[in-house]
Formats: structure tokens, sequence, C-alpha cells
């Protein structure tokens, strides 16, 4: 086995071209904007956006809250590709020029700051995204649990661990030509409610939440949400289960 | 907008408390307020756990060991009213979040599986893998979207109303467009978050725990309660203060000096690594004085090897961590150990509340970290910190419902709005020059310098003048965007006022309480003195915007006083 460590030997400067724009702002228009600055011990893009922030630009808009790759608040086209800024070392761009922009297909707030939370909100509520059970409020909580195989509750908990960044949804070309499309965070969340007993709904109610050209059927597999996806979710695998079980029930 | 109930903030603490006053009754009219997306609240960082005394995993385990634990784990400034009802509500509390779909990791037999921690007696903690405070996170936000809980996302707590010792409710800025926005109410609930961040670089907390609603508790006349007692975690990143989960250290890892000594052997020669929290940071620390440590231009440090550890168990057992090592450090802990410091982690203190999560003004309530009922005394054990949201979280709610049906009509007057608008057209005044992260990179210094881990009566002096100083500075900090639209720049200034008169109730703290507890050591005062110090410091603001220190004693129950040995 090989591993391979990141450890960036010597400080060199690097670019970044960061696209502008304020939508909110009369006349402004898009542009790109250059900075420079000394790269250092692992910096992350996220560091580097703040010592732009501080030292040459205090117009600069970007999100972040724990700069640990756990909130899902700075997720960020880098070169291309829909990243989180606070997790991408600057350092693994050979020739030191990275550009950024905002993440497509959300609701752009300015800069590199667009609304994910809106749109993830907006998913959770079309899929009602919470434990179904018309018995929930009568139970008697301070009696013992249900019991859960082990098994299960670990397989509940992988596809909790969404952070619902929206990296999965800017890397979905479905997702730009479609506008409803419910993209990959949103199936990761029906397949965690699908696999939860304590989750009453039937198969038919799960149907009729993603049946559709916008939801499972609408996937034309391209894997852009597999190959992107920060904590590296089994996307496809639970999309492919999905249309599966989806086509059952149709029958 | 008039609501029957506000509550500020949307982490784990404020969404419980939402919860449960909506389930209580769904006719109320409440409004969450939440600087970030609820999801993305610091909640979602802890990683550990919630304790519970099940009794799944050790069958003898029980309420009265939690309490006693809790009790002890606080040094015995925790009072012990509020530890007996947090220790007691925490099956139930767990069991709830089960109900609620809260995916808890299982035992063979299918019941919540529970680990060990740092000072429990038992096997109690209840956890979703690594992740325990994400999930519970979503599970919340998941109820609070089916009960139709209305958020208001990315709007800032400017003040705190109150008329005649009455609730009116709050005024925040809606970061979006910079406008001013009163929400009028009876009853309000902070659920703000902590103060740890004023440690800055120093610090494992997230960008925003920056004690807003303690600096607008104060402005309002709300006392603040044992600010002095911070807890830092041994293991932070070098660099960014990230933390490195004990779990490193309980998968075998080592803490290695620039001679390559196992220097834990000197401190805790049986528990060795795996000694209490403020013990080892206390231990770095001291190497690190010593100039034993290693010197790197992002500071001293110390080394936590786990190399001997083998590659497979690494990447097993401590995959995240593995990853954090490398993106935030540039280390593979595979190869090399990686480097270390304690970093500033948890506030104990808080706005002042009883069991019942009120303050000294009816109708407001504060519950979570931001608040200080006082369960985690001078030293929070872990896993008690998301049980303190939880737990706090639904009594606030209890008692909001409870009061919503006998109170008056809410009024916040125009000039009071305005009042707001002038402190905000303030911040934008052009002839500044300071710089607010200037002034925030050494406020973080001075604090870690001066009121880090170890403490003396001349460095506290120090620190309490440079905090003094750099609030005097603030009145000059320069807002450099002038845009409208989602100033970030303002929110950061913003925020550094709040820490800046909160790290002043640190320090003063500090200064004042003359013995070493939980996590405050003085080098001056080396132990605890309970003839003199068995109380719990209050924080007031004066007319002027000065801080008082003064006291108050603490809630004793079955358990005196006692030596606190590990």
């Amino acid at each position: 086995m090989k591993y391979e460590t990141q450890v960036p030997q010597s400080f060199r400067e690097i670019t970044f071209k960061i696209m502008r724009y304020n939508p909110h702002l009369p006349g402004d228009q898009a542009r790109i904007q250059e900075y420079k600055l000394t790269e250092a011990l692992g910096m992350t893009v996220f560091i580097a956006l703040n010592m732009i922030r501080e030292n040459q630009d205090p117009t600069l808009q970007f999100d972040f809250v724990c700069r640990a790759g756990i909130c899902g608040s700075c997720a960020m086209m880098i070169n291309g590709e829909p990243k989180l800024a606070c997790r991408t070392l600057t350092a693994t761009y050979e020739n030191g020029v990275i550009t950024l922009m905002p993440m497509p297909t959300f609701e752009l707030i300015a800069d590199l700051s667009v609304n994910t939370g809106a749109a993830m909100r907006r998913m959770s509520e079309r899929i009602e995204g919470w434990i179904h059970d018309p018995h929930q409020d009568e139970r008697d909580i301070a009696k013992l649990e249900e019991p859960m195989d082990p098994a299960l509750a670990e397989h509940i908990y992988e596809f909790e661990r969404c952070i619902e960044c929206g990296a999965c949804m800017a890397a979905c070309a479905t997702r730009r030509l479609r506008k409803e499309f419910l993209g990959a965070a949103g199936f990761m969340r029906i397949a965690r409610f699908e696999a939860d007993p304590r989750d009453k709904r039937s198969p038919e109610e799960y149907y009729d939440l993603v049946g559709d050209e916008e939801g499972v059927f609408g996937c034309m597999t391209l894997l852009g949400c597999e190959d992107f996806c920060p904590k590296e979710l089994p996307h496809q695998e639970q999309i492919a289960r999905l249309r599966r079980k989806m086509v059952a029930t149709a029958r | 907008m008039t609501y029957d109930i506000v509550i500020v903030g949307a982490g784990g603490g404020g969404m419980y408390a939402a919860l449960e006053a909506i389930r209580r009754n769904p006719a109320l009219k409440i409004a969450v307020i939440s600087k970030v997306y609820p999801t993305r609240s610091h909640t979602s960082a802890a990683q550990g756990g919630v304790n519970a005394a099940l009794a799944n995993k050790h069958k003898d385990d029980t309420i009265d060991l939690h309490i006693f634990d809790t009790i002890k784990g606080s040094d015995y400034l925790g009072d012990q009213d509020s530890i007996t009802y947090l220790c007691e509500q925490a099956p139930i509390l767990i069991r709830e979040l089960e109900n609620l779909g809260a995916p808890f990791s299982r035992l063979e037999d299918g019941s919540i599986a529970q680990r060990p921690f740092g000072g429990a007696s038992r096997h109690r903690c209840c956890y979703c893998a690594d992740k325990t405070g994400h999930t519970v996170l979503q599970t919340l936000f998941e109820q609070c979207m089916r009960y139709g809980i209305q958020f208001f996302n990315e709007y800032y707590l400017l003040s705190i109303e109150e008329n005649d010792g009455k609730c009116q409710g709050v005024i925040a800025l809606n970061l979006r467009d910079s406008k001013i926005h009163k929400f009028e109410a009876n009853s309000v609930i902070l659920a703000t978050g902590g103060y740890a961040k004023m440690y800055w670089h120093k610090s494992s907390n997230a960008a925003g725990l920056t004690g807003d609603g303690g600096a607008a508790a104060l402005r309002a006349g709300i006392p603040l309660k044992d600010m002095e007692f911070v807890q830092f975690h041994p293991t932070g990143l070098r660099k960014s203060g990230l933390l490195v989960t004990e779990g490193a250290r309980g998968e075998g890892g080592y803490l290695i000096n620039n001679k390559g000594e196992r220097f834990m052997s000197k401190y805790a020669p049986e528990k060795m690594e795996l000694g209490p929290r403020d013990l080892v940071s206390r231990s770095i620390e001291i190497e690190i004085r010593e100039g034993l440590g290693f010197e790197s231009t992002a500071g001293q440090f110390i080394k936590l090897d786990l190399t001997h550890l083998g590659a497979e168990l690494i990447m097993q057992r401590l995959p995240q961590i593995r990853e954090l090592c490398i993106y935030f450090e540039g280390v593979d802990p595979i190869l090399e150990p990686i480097p270390v410091r304690p970093t500033a982690h948890y506030s104990m203190g808080g706005i002042d509340v009883n069991t019942s999560c009120e303050t000294n003004i009816e109708g407001i309530y504060a519950v979570g970290e931001g608040a200080c009922v006082s369960v985690h005394g001078a030293n929070r054990l872990g896993g008690n910190s998301l049980l303190d949201i939880l737990v706090f979280g639904k009594r606030a709610g209890m008692e909001v419902v409870e009061r919503a049906s006998k109170s008056g009509q809410p009024k916040i007057s125009d000039s009071q709005v305005e009042d707001q608008q002038k402190y905000i057209d303030g911040l934008f005044g052009k002839t500044h020059h300071e710089r607010y992260d200037v002034i925030r990179e050494e406020l973080g210094t001075t604090l870690g310098e001066n009121a880090g881990i170890y403490r003396t009566k001349d460095a506290l002096t120090k620190g309490v003048a440079d905090v003094y100083e750099l609030r005097e500075r603030f009145k000059k900090v320069k807002v450099a965007d002038h845009s409208r639209l989602f100033n970030t720049n303002l929110m950061q200034v913003m925020e550094l006022g709040s820490m800046l008169d909160l790290a002043l109730c640190v320090a003063k703290g500090a200064l004042a309480r003359e013995e070493s507890r939980g996590s405050h050591s003085r080098i001056d005062f080396p132990t605890r003195d309970d003839k003199n110090w068995h109380k719990h410091s209050i924080f007031k603001m004066t007319a002027e915007g000065d801080i008082a220190v003064s006291d108050k004693p603490v809630t004793m129950g079955k358990h005196e006083l006692q030596e606190r040995t590990y």
C-alpha cells in the first residue's frame, strides 16, 4: 500500500482568479478578479480567501462556518470542480493558479456565496424529510427504546453523513438542465428514511415523492454526484437501488 | 412582527426548545432567528456523544452515579439541583431523540450503544458513530420542519429588549440587506452558543462562537456567570486549533516532547495519555514552557505519535483524524507524528440562569453553551455538553409554553429600533482606521498568553489591561465594506465587539479568582480554596460599559465537598 503525503516544500506565490458579481447591486457586471498571495504550509482555499478578504479586499463574499469539513457551508467551484474550500489545499494545484466560481444551480447571493440553505430546506420539505409515524406522539418515551440491529443502525447512519453542502447538485448535469430535479442529496435523504423502520411510509408514498423525472428517473447516471461528494457517500448505488424499488412499486 | 416565542440560535438547544413548545401547543407562533442555516450550527461539530445512565452497557450504572461523576467533574462548582435534573432527564431525552429518528449506534442486543468517556465511572456515552452532534442537529431540524417552525436564517441579534423587568422581544439585523427588524415577544430564549472563539487561532470552535447572546444579555442588564472557566482540549492541531479527538489517545497514541519522551509519565504515571482533559492540557503546557516543545513558525507544539499503531488500525478506526491531519496539517499520521497543542474548546460560563432556564428578566431564558445553569461548574465532562443543550432546550420550551398564555402584549418602541439603527450607522464611520482582524488576532494572542491554561496575577493583570486597550481601539474600528448587501465584514466587526466584552469578563474573573479549580489553574494559587472561593462569579455591565465582578453561592445537595482525584 502506498500513502501519499502532501507537504509543500517551499512557499510560492499563488494566483486566485475569482468571479465577482453581486446580482443585487444595480449595474454590477460579472468579472474575474485576480489576487496574488504567498502560499503557506498547509494553506487551504478557505484560509487563502480569509487572507484576501482581510488584507486585500473586504468586499469579497464567500460562506464558511466550521472550517473543518463538517458544516457544509463553503462548497464552491475550484478550478471547475465543486469542492469544500476548507478542505482543499492550495498545494494541490501545481501551477499555482486557482480559479474560483460560485456553484451553479443555486441562488447566487454574491461572488462565491450561494444560498444552499434555502435549496436544502426546499428539498427536505418536498420529500418530507422526517420520520413519519402517525403514533409518534402517543408513545411513552420513558419506556425502553425499541431494539435495532446494530448493522441497520450503522446503515442508516451512513446515509445521514450527508452535510448538505450541495457539491452533488452543482456537479449534476441533470439538475443544470432541469431545475426541479431533486439531486443526490435528496435521494440520500429518501434512502435514509426508507431504510429506517421507524418511518412508516409505504412504498407507494415514496413513489409519489420521487418516482418521476424530477425524481430518480431523471438521473442520467453521469456520476458527478459520486465523483465530487466530499463525504464519499455511495450516491449511485442509492439512486440505482431507489430506481429498482420504484419500478417494483409501480408494477 | 409579534410572536409568542422568539428563539435566538438554531443549534441543538434552540431547536429543541422550539420543538418542545410547538408540540405542547401547535397554535403558538414561534420564530427562530439564526446567524447561519440551522444545520450549519456548531452542534454539528460534536463528535463524541451524549451521556445518559441507560445502563445498556454497564448494568450497574445509575442516575446517581451520573450525578456524582458530574458534580465531581465540575470540581464542586456545579449546582446540584440542576445537575440532578440534567442526569434524571438524560435517559428520557435519549429515548425521545431515538423516537424522533436519531440513528444511535447499537449494541449486539439492539439497545443503544454506550462508550467510555473521560471522568465517567461507567460506559455511559450514547453516540451515532463519530458524528453524534451532526445527527442530533439533523433530527431536530427535520422535526422543526415537520411542525412548520418559522426560521429567520442569517439574522444577527442586536439587542434584547425589556421594559420594567419584562421581556419585550429582540431586535435583529437581516444580514441580507442590513435592515433592522424587531421581533416582539413576551418570551425569548437565548440559545446563542459559547464564546471560546475569542481565543481565535487557539480555539477549536467554529467562526460563529463569539458569544453574541452573552454580550447582548450584558447590555440588557442580564448577568453572566463563571466566565473564567474555559475548557482547553489537549490535542488541537498546531495551526488551525482543530480538534484531534480523545479517541486518538484512546487507541494508544503517545504524546512526545522534543527529547522523544512520553512525558505524561511525569504527570500521570498510571493513566498516562488518558488522564483527564485539564490535566493533560496542563502537562503539555508545562513541557512547552520548559523548552521541551517543538518550534515552528506556527508556534510551539508537541507531537501526538500514532505511527506505532500501524496503517491498518489508523485507516480503520481513525480515518477522520487521518483526513483532518492530511487536509489541515499536511501530515499523514501513518508516517509522521501529528503536531498538536491545547486548544480552547468549551465555555463553561455563560448567561446566568436557574434550573428553569430563567434569567433575571421575566420572560428571557437562556440555554446551551451560551448559558450557565450551571451543570458543568469548573470543568465539563465529555458527553455532557450535548446532554445540556437537549435537556435544557426542552426545559426552556416547557417554560415558555406555560408563560405564553398568561402575558400581555409585548412592545418594542420606535426609539428602541432607532438606537440600533444608530449603532449600525455608526459602525460605517468613514474616519475609522482600526482593523478588526488585527484586533481579533491580538485578542486571541493575549488571551492565550495571559488567560490560558496556566494563569498568574501578573499575566492576568496584563491580560485585563490588554483587553481594555483593545476595547478602546475597537471604538475606532473600520467597516471596510460599505455595502448594505450581505455585509459579512460588518457582521465580523459586531462579533468582535461581543468577543471583547466577554473577554473582559473572562480575564477579570480569572484575575479575581485566587484559587485553582477545574479548568482554572492559577500558578500563584495552586490549590482549591473552598473557604473563600466555593462560589459562582457573577458579571454585570455597568452604565459606563465596564464589567463589575461579584459572586453568588453554589447550590449544594447531598454531595459534600471532597478532594477531586482520579
